[in-house]
């Protein structure tokens, strides 16, 4: 008779274990590895990880970059059209630096992840359905550069999803995809 | 003040020891006068936390809208903190300090650190408090998080501070109950006091953690360095921030095997599968923390892999084998005794009537359906970018301690004021109703959290972003009546919780002093040591196995979901 108020017996450590409680170890730990080895093998086999390269940056010096990138940008109504496959977003309080932008669909661009003063979240999902989404965390002092290929045309709507301040709710900007 | 002073007043032998006439326990005054106070204390942190869900709750339904975004995150920091923080880590205390000296029949040791850790920590708990309130421009409401380099006041991270000191010191006299017990001889804990002490490990280290991630907020916020690194910060604040929350799992673990005991007269089936359990979460359930930083810069896929599946889910393992082994705890000292045969006899013939006995398993099925699988799916590196920072993260951690820990929590109060205080309830009734109105209710709310965030990608740390979005054309206005809904059951939620502390307070003050050697209803049929029946291990588990068998297939429902609303997505990342 065990109980959890009082010192098990001595051989408690030998005691039989129930047939029942045997199986369900085996399951559970079945299914343990089960999750397990499929994660880690989607890194390998999957199209949507959240992997990409990182590079220390100071938050002005990014800035800059971003500037500079503009420079090279085509402006037109939609949003700025990026020269060639890198697209660089400053995120800031309360306004994403380099979006609008506009892109084309099925062409893998490196999207590069920065910011000029505190932490935003990269919130972004398609105009018409809300429940594809992917949230990735900005910093100051690092540049991610995350490559992306949107494979469908439409709307992209990125918000600020990180408490940067009381007016981060209003901090907005757009992929706008286009047929390639 | 008579009154207060009265509900410290039991009757002890000359050396200071009763026996408890539910456990059997011998209880020394000291270790139940100081459970009463940081149980006590943790019903007013629990009450001021409470109050501020009402406003918060208000404002994110827009359809009332409550407060303006400045009082909004003043008002959510101040929930956060005393129902996340204070309220949790008050019961912990007591926790520890049943499940140590209490359990071992023993005198609580170095009670002046006690009172001074309780003291530290009441200062600390207040500062916090004031801090967040009396913030002004150019600082922000901390949140839970307090994300450098966000500017926060420094007061708040030197009263954090002093809180995390004064648990450390009120954790003291638990350890040394523990050293004294094990040093000279070669005893084997009995369980609780087991869990207990694992709790008290993972405690520590989440600790240290939070001392140095606001250490080093604060050495850059009163300029003693010049920059903080938001990424060291985030690792470091994680170890607390997450670390903490594993404290409130393992101190429920420890509750439910107690309670279960008490109450529902429940056997321990296997002492070394469940010991087993508890070594797994002291290696890997803090690299469970890992799961805030998947989406961060910086990290290796390796470091990610490793770290969010616990290490091949070691810590997920060890919580699906307590979800097998305390329900089954139950079924077997039930039938050992003859109580309810058939599949679930067991079960429907159980105490439900009895608050302490139906909050737990209520806290035990919400906590693993809701909290413990969505934890573990939305944990998962890929699947996490979905979750994050929307609103179904904000569930997930309703389902886990709002559900999970303070429903076992709501139990342990009450079979408290029954064994300790020695208080008739107010009213049997509205006891009973407190586990079923606040397990329901808050249930639909978090479900419905949970669907803002994963299937309308509604964003948490909003104010409002549903309906009122300033200079944005952009609008989450499909999930208008998710909110209707949400709004509805949380204002129930708090209802139910305004009848807990109602209950719990009223029956203080006014209940009836129960008569000494009374079990106040607390005991489970035929006593708690039931004689005869077969060996545990010779028991049919049939029940237990069948629901253990139906979660699994929820858990299976829930990934493949998750994963082919992911794999739906745009490629992204290398
Ligand atoms: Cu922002």
């Amino acid at each position: 008779m065990s109980n959890p108020l009082e010192d098990p017996d001595d051989d408690w450590w030998n005691s039989p274990v129930n047939r029942r409680e045997s199986i369900w170890l085996g399951l559970a730990g079945a299914w343990s590895l089960g999750i397990f080895t499929w994660m880690a093998g989607f890194t390998q086999f999957g199209d949507q990880n959240p992997i990409g390269t990182t590079y220390d940056v100071d938050p002005e010096e990014y800035q800059a970059r971003v500037g500079e990138y503009k420079e090279t940008t085509e402006e037109t109504d939609d949003g700025l059209i990026p020269p060639g496959d890198d697209v660089y977003v400053g995120a800031m309080r309360f306004n994403w630096d380099g979006l609008p932008v506009v892109l084309e669909a099925g062409r893998e661009y490196d999207i590069h992840l920065g910011a000029y003063d505190v932490q935003h979240g990269f919130s972004v999902r398609p105009e018409e359905n809300l429940n594809k989404q992917i949230n990735l965390q900005v910093f100051p002092g690092s540049e991610w550069v995350i490559p992306m290929t949107f494979d469908e045309p439409g709307t992209y709507h990125v918000v600020c999803n990180e408490f940067c301040g009381q007016g981060h709710r209003t901090m907005h900007g757009r992929f706008t995809v286009v047929e390639g | 003040m008579s009154a207060i002073a009265s509900l410290f007043r039991n009757d002890y032998g000359a050396d200071g020891f009763r026996a408890c006439s539910v456990t059997g326990l011998d209880v020394h005054r000291s270790v139940e006068n100081y459970v009463k106070l940081f149980g006590l204390t943790a019903v007013i942190a629990l009450a001021v936390g409470g109050s501020f869900a009402f406003s918060v709750a208000m404002t994110r339904w827009e359809f009332v809208g409550l407060l303006d975004a400045s009082s909004y995150y003043t008002h959510l920091s101040m929930h956060a903190w005393n129902l996340l923080i204070f309220w949790m880590v008050f019961m912990e205390i007591a926790v520890l300090y049943v499940g140590g000296p209490m359990v071992l029949g023993r005198e609580l040791p170095l009670r002046r650190l006690a009172a001074l850790g309780w003291v530290t920590m009441v200062v600390g708990a207040i500062g916090v408090n004031a801090s967040i309130w009396l913030a002004e421009a150019p600082n922000e409401a901390p949140l839970l998080t307090a994300y450098v380099p966000l500017p926060v006041t420094p007061w708040f991270y030197g009263t954090a501070i002093v809180f995390l000191l004064g648990a450390t010191i009120a954790a003291l006299p638990f350890f040394a109950t523990i050293w004294s017990e094990t040093r000279d001889s070669d005893r084997t804990l009995p369980l609780v006091a087991f869990g207990a002490f694992v709790t008290g490990i993972i405690a520590v280290e989440a600790i240290l953690g939070g001392i140095a991630a606001f250490a080093y907020a604060l050495a850059w916020r009163i300029d003693l360095i010049a920059s903080v690194d938001p990424g060291i910060y985030r690792q470091l604040y994680w170890i607390i921030g997450h670390g903490s929350q594993q404290i409130n799992l393992l101190a429920m673990i420890t509750v439910w095997y107690f309670l279960t005991h008490v109450v529902g007269g429940a056997v321990v089936v296997s002492e070394k599968i469940s010991r087993t359990a508890f070594i797994l979460y002291l290696f890997f359930i803090n690299l469970g923390a890992a799961h805030h930083l998947l989406v961060d810069p910086g990290m290796s896929a390796g470091w990610r892999i490793w770290n969010t599946s616990y290490a091949f889910y070691g810590a997920a393992f060890a919580s699906m084998i307590h979800a097998f082994a305390i329900p089954a705890g139950i079924e077997a000292g039930r039938r050992r005794r003859g109580q309810g045969g058939g599949l679930f006899g067991w079960l429907t013939s159980a105490p439900w009537r009895n608050p302490v006995f139906a909050a737990t398993i209520f806290s035990i099925i919400l906590f693993g359906f809701l909290g413990g699988i969505t934890g573990v799916v939305m944990g998962q590196i890929q699947v996490n970018m979905t979750w994050h920072n929307t609103l179904a993260t904000v569930g997930h951690f309703h389902a886990t301690v709002a559900l999970g820990t303070t429903l076992a929590f709501f139990g342990l109060v009450l079979f408290v004021i029954k064994t300790m205080f020695r208080r008739d309830f107010v009213s049997d009734a509205l006891a009973s109703a407190i586990p079923y109105a606040y397990g329901a209710a808050m249930s639909v709310a978090t479900l419905m959290l949970m669907y803002a965030g994963i299937l309308y990608g509604v964003p948490r740390r909003t104010a409002e972003a549903v309906r009122n979005i300033p200079g944005s054309e952009f609008s989450f206005a499909a999930a208008v009546p998710i909110f209707m809904i949400f709004g509805v059951f949380a204002l129930l939620a708090i209802l139910s919780g305004v009848l807990f502390v109602g209950v719990s307070v009223g029956s203080l003050l006014f209940g009836d002093r129960l008569p000494d050697g009374d079990d106040g209803g607390m005991l489970p049929e035929g006593g708690l040591h039931a004689d005869g029946g077969e060996p545990v291990h010779a028991v049919e588990l049939r029940g237990t196995f069948a629901l253990c068998l139906i979660f699994l297939g929820v858990f299976a429902a829930v990934y493949v979901l998750n994963w082919y609303l992911l794999t739906q997505l745009w490629a992204i990342g290398a």
